[in-house]
């Protein structure tokens, strides 16, 4: 645990930037194991001092490290799912560097005290910044020239973008339609405030996926008021027709699917555009985009009006810079919004769960006996859902309380080597390291299904499984059978990795519920009065989070009943909200 | 019912019920209209604290009234308090258990003036009779069954006596329920004297089971308030013996020791306080720096709140509205007012009897949270006229006004589970062309000038608490959360607990949950070393951060 700590210790602040290493360490970089990681965290601290001055003369490989060493955990998740099968291997050695310093940053964030006190423990990545990677991303485009060489003009005659193929973006207009359909709450901000313009005169600078949910919200902004120039937070999600389409329609976007990762920084830095527009909001996913700005235009830093990020990572960082009196600007932490927060784990998982198997296996779980490991938010909707289908569930757990909440719901609490014998289908989501061990799987039934909820790909114990005597066949995508000498068959899920993410989809509504969280937070960011956020990381106030919620109920048709003066003096509370204090456990 | 003893019985039980009700419930909250919106300052708290309590029960129920609003916009230096909206329900006990069965003793003199001694010949106590004892016996044993915590506490417990040394005095209500969380402290080496914090809810015999084995009790079912202020005296005021420890319940023991031995107060070394009164009374002493010794706040345990309103309200609002109107639920129409923890637990266990439930809510949050868990969110005027049964359960006033009772259709229950009974409007019901018919106890037929009826239960007041019994499980957790207080205060090395209001620290809130796991043989897994450290925990706990929501 030494290195880890170590990377933890050094703060964002600390974390190289590709041009300030000399050589001799990006051979320590590529080799991707532990004790590269312990250099390159040990390293910047001493390094950070150095002049900084130096002009962009990029070390494209240390500035691939940088950047990998701030992506977040489902970040790379993704980027492995879409790797093709020969790059499994180099996918495998990076996740493992990288689950482990996430599982840090998360582990040191949890332990802060929060002003607000009112985060709630994640044990499941933010899904909502992930997004959905099983809709429609044109990959099929052979054009081998790099969109930065080629001249690019929309219809307007304008060229300040640069994506894969402009031509595209009747169809990306069509996904971005599609899209709008399933997020009706920022259809219906656009309406509502659509007549005040609140983001009058913001320039919003942003680094997100790029897919066409994004894109309602980038074209929301625009509605509000706002300029938007856009890059990808991450390489391989972008969906470059809906990119084009942006383009088209005259938002400067700086994205295509399958950057490297020289192209991935270009792109950052062509959206600040510094000379030309002084961007004064940031949204920001995963904290990139903010780290390049603090670190190369820290003149334009220190005027921008408000940072929203959405990513754990980011929050995480954020927070750091904040503790180390570096943070010159207000920062807004959506990730911890209640909405966010409940639609992520207990109601996302709660579906997802069920597609993700039934995609997967095709297996029926009536009567079937399924042991849950966990009742957290994640295991708490598992278990709902299962119930639910007629399945005999079991929980473990380690925590007293939580494992009252499960018997109080009906589930047995049981150890895992108590019941491993006779169960169908192991789920793990308790966020811990090697929950199923090689001991378990050994004991097993033939026909097993084993697979993780949980945030990383540590719970099942896979390098256990990587042994002479086991014979691994893939079967399907996602879907492995893991076979016994005896001929005892366990089928492994995603090879332990998030099944949700790997296997099933992020539905609209969750996307919407961010998206729309991230639009209100900059809308009050852009326009809260001088003085009222420092220079500081703030969670979006509860008045807001009950907005983004009530912006969401017409999906629904429910009717919320409204307080009458009587009983709002009654209560001791305001008839529009906030409803309940800060501490409330929902 | 054709046994007219028993009826007459049931009778006398019901209206002792009543007057309990109308004294603790009902006037406690409908003061609360009255003085809601007045502010409570410094200066009022401290006449009230200050005040001899001559009348009781009005005084300081109207202060109770406050002392809640103000508690709840009170902002706690621990932040995870939760909104309960319901009362407490454990520190209300259970009325319905044994406790009227010694009504009918028509001894009139009363028990101070009787000499009373015990079979081993002592004298310190006061009881009504204390040759029911075996009964009470019985009663405990019963209670002790379902209470597993507080006995393998005392296995665990009882060879290192952490409470050896420990003088305890309690005010609490006195049922079997409390006798074995008594006699554990005992096992535990403590010595305790007793008295009630409630003029009605003592289960004489069960008293008198305590003072046979040699606890000195001061209490007995109908004290007046003079008696109340009595046993208290009797029970701190001991020659020879000083207390150090306090388990309150309500406020009014540590009060009279603030106010009557001050000396002896500094002397204490912690205070454990249950409700929610108590905890703000001693919160506002704080606040004023005159709590010179160290308290600790165990209504606010996740484990006693999850319990009070989610689960305790899952199962009571079947039981209630079962017992009062034996309807059933199947393709009912139901509309559940609120979706609080209360309104959760009410909405699961109709759900799961196959009653359609719709919601009403003014918070988005909760009301998104609802329409995800399957329920329909309505106003409540749009399906007022179709609903067979309305619970309400948001802790406002007036949710259910007599316009839409009009609109009722024949035979639809209306009932209150939120913690006042100001969200019927009941007092809109009390009009010259309506018929108010009681068919049972509790239960109200409300006839109007067409013929239509509409039940109406427990006059509006809180329907478990009338109509329904608190779990023996429930009141465990209360009980095993105040042993584990008292053990922690007692035992902390000095200066870990300064003059101040505590909550429990979690890892006690997680023991307490553990222990009560061996009930559903639950078996929790460890983690192991190498776990420990990824996730960076203690193996043996706290499990989670503060902030966590469960």
């Amino acid at each position: 645990m030494a290195e880890e700590k170590d990377q933890t210790g050094s703060s964002w602040d600390d974390l190289p930037l590709p041009d300030k290493y000399p050589e001799p360490h990006k051979e320590n970089r590529v080799g991707l194991n532990g004790e590269a990681e312990e250099g390159a965290s040990a390293n910047p601290v001493e390094e950070s001092t150095k002049d900084q001055s130096v002009k962009c003369s990029p070390n494209l490989l240390q500035m691939l490290k940088a950047a990998k060493s701030w992506r977040t955990a489902q970040g790379r998740d993704r980027e492995e799912v879409s790797e093709s099968e020969t790059e499994e291997t180099v996918a495998e050695a990076r996740k493992t560097d990288m689950q482990i310093q996430f599982t840090d940053q998360k582990k040191d964030f949890n332990k802060r005290l929060t002003k607000t006190g009112r985060r709630s423990l994640s044990r499941s990545i933010s899904q909502s910044s992930t997004d959905s990677y099983s809709s429609v991303c044109s990959d099929s485009s052979e054009d081998e020239s790099s969109p930065r060489d080629k001249l690019q003009k929309n219809s307007k005659g304008l060229s300040d973008f640069c994506v894969k193929n402009i031509k595209q973006a009747e169809f990306g207009r069509r996904e971005i339609e599609i899209a709008q359909q399933e997020m009706p709450a920022l259809m219906v901000l656009r309406k509502r405030a659509g007549g005040e313009k609140p983001l009058a005169g913001a320039k919003v600078l942003g680094c997100t996926h790029i897919t066409a949910q994004t894109a309602v919200l980038i074209e929301t902004l625009s509605v509000l008021g706002a300029q938007c120039r856009w890059a990808a937070c991450n390489i391989f999600s972008t969906q470059n027709a809906v990119a084009a389409a942006l383009a088209e329609q005259g938002t400067s976007v700086f994205a295509w699917r399958g950057e490297s990762e020289d192209d991935f920084w270009w792109c950052i830095d062509q959206c600040v555009g510094a000379e030309i527009w002084q961007p004064n909001m940031i949204l920001d996913d995963g904290g990139d985009l903010t780290h390049w700005i603090y670190k190369k235009h820290p003149s334009l830093f220190k005027k921008l009006k408000g940072i929203v990020e959405e990513s754990v990572t980011g929050i995480y960082r954020l927070y750091q810079l904040s503790k180390a009196g570096k943070l010159c600007v207000p920062a807004m932490n959506v990730n911890d919004s209640v909405t966010k927060q409940k639609f992520d784990n207990l109601y996302c998982c709660k579906e997802s769960i069920v597609d993700g198997l039934k995609r997967t296996t095709d297996v029926m779980f009536g009567g079937k006996q399924v042991v849950v490991c966990g009742y957290g938010e994640v295991g708490k909707g598992c278990c709902a859902a299962l119930k639910a289908l007629g399945a005999v569930v079991y929980v473990t757990e380690v925590d007293p309380i939580c494992a009252l909440q499960a018997c109080m719901d009906g589930f047995r609490v049981i150890k895992l080597s108590e019941v491993i014998r006779q169960v169908d289908l192991v789920i793990t989501c308790t966020g811990n390291k090697n929950v199923v061990g090689r001991e378990h799987l050994d004991r097993m039934k033939n026909g097993c299904i084993v697979c993780n909820m949980g945030h990383s790909s540590t719970e099942i114990e896979l390098a256990s499984l990587r042994t002479a005597e086991l014979r691994w066949e893939r079967v399907r995508p996602h879907v492995d059978h893991v076979i016994w000498p005896d001929g005892k068959r366990i089928v492994l899920l995603a090879e332990g990795r998030l099944l949700n993410l790997s296997c099933s989809t992020v539905p609209s509504l969750v996307l919407s519920i961010t998206a729309t969280t991230q639009a209100l937070a900059l809308i009050e960011l852009y326009s809260a009065p001088e003085g009222r956020y420092k220079q500081d990381v703030y969670l979006l106030p509860k008045k807001m989070d009950e907005f983004v919620a009530s912006l969401h109920l017409p999906t629904f048709d429910a009717h919320l009943t409204e307080l009458s003066d009587e009983q709002a003096k009654y209560l001791g509370i305001s008839k529009h909200g906030p409803f309940k204090p800060n501490y409330y456990r929902y | 019912m054709s046994d007219p003893v028993g009826e007459a019985k049931l009778e006398v039980k019901q209206a002792s019920k009543e007057v309990k009700e109308s004294e603790n419930v009902a006037e406690k909250y409908s003061a609360m209209t009255v003085s809601k919106n007045s502010e409570m300052n410094m200066g009022e708290l401290s006449s009230a604290f200050s005040a001899v309590p001559t009348h009781k029960p009005v005084k300081k129920q109207i202060q109770f009234v406050e002392d809640k609003q103000e508690f709840s916009r009170f902002p706690t230096k621990a932040g995870r308090r939760s909104l309960s909206r319901s009362i407490s329900q454990s520190s209300t006990d259970s009325y319905s258990s044994a406790a009227s069965y010694t009504d009918s003793s028509d001894d009139e003199t009363s028990p101070r003036d009787k000499p009373q001694v015990n079979s081993k010949g002592s004298s310190d106590f006061c009881v009504k009779n204390i040759k029911q004892a075996e009964f009470g016996r019985r009663e405990i044993e019963i209670a002790e069954q379902d209470m597993s915590a507080l006995i393998s506490l005392r296995k665990r417990a009882q060879s290192e006596k952490p409470l050896a040394g420990a003088k305890i005095v309690g005010c609490t209500h006195i049922t079997a329920q409390t006798a074995v969380l008594i006699e554990t402290l005992v096992a535990l080496g403590a010595q305790c004297r007793w008295t009630a914090c409630n003029i009605y809810s003592t289960q004489n015999e069960v008293a008198a089971a305590l003072s046979e084995t040699g606890v000195a009790v001061f209490a007995w079912k109908g004290e007046s308030e003079d008696d109340f202020w009595w046993c208290i005296d009797r029970c701190v005021n001991n020659e020879g013996w000083q207390p150090n420890m306090i388990l309150d319940d309500g406020g009014d023991l540590t009060h009279w020791m603030y106010k009557k031995y001050p000396n002896v107060f500094k002397k204490i070394r912690g205070i454990v306080e249950e409700s929610v009164t108590g905890v703000h009374r001693l919160y506002q002493l704080s606040k004023a720096g005159k709590l010179c010794v160290p308290a600790m706040n165990v209504n606010d345990s996740v484990t006693k709140q999850k319990f009070d309103n989610l689960y305790c309200c899952r199962e009571s609002i079947l039981d209630g509205l079962k017992r009062t109107t034996d309807v059933m639920f199947g393709g009912k129409q139901v509309v559940v007012c609120g979706y609080g923890e209360v309104g959760k637990g009410c909405c699961a266990a109709l759900k799961a009897l196959g009653a359609v439930v719709c919601v009403t809510e003014i918070d988005p949050i909760c009301g998104l949270q609802a329409c995800m868990d399957g329920f329909r969110v309505v106003k409540l005027n749009e399906v007022i006229r179709q609903v067979d049964v309305i619970i309400t359960c948001t802790g406002n006033k007036n949710v259910v006004t007599r316009d839409q009772l009009d609109r009722m259709k024949n035979g639809s229950i209306v009932c209150n589970m939120g913690h006042s009974n100001t969200e019927i409007d009941v007092a809109s019901l009390r009009t010259p062309e309506l018929t108010w018919e009681r068919v049972r106890s509790q239960v109200d037929h409300i006839i109007w000038p067409d013929g239509k009826r509409v039940i109406l239960l427990a006059e509006g007041r809180l329907l478990n608490l009338s109509c329904s019994t608190v779990p023996t499980f429930v009141l465990s957790i209360t009980a095993t959360t105040q042993a584990l207080a008292l053990i922690e205060l007692y035992n902390a090395p000095e200066g870990r607990y300064k003059q101040d209001v505590y909550l429990l620290p979690k890892k006690m809130d997680e023991y307490v949950a553990s222990l009560h796991l061996a009930t559903f043989d639950a078996h929790l897994t460890e983690l192991s070393d190498d776990q420990a450290k990824y996730l960076g925990l203690n193996k043996n706990g706290p499990f989670k951060p503060n902030y966590y929501r469960y």
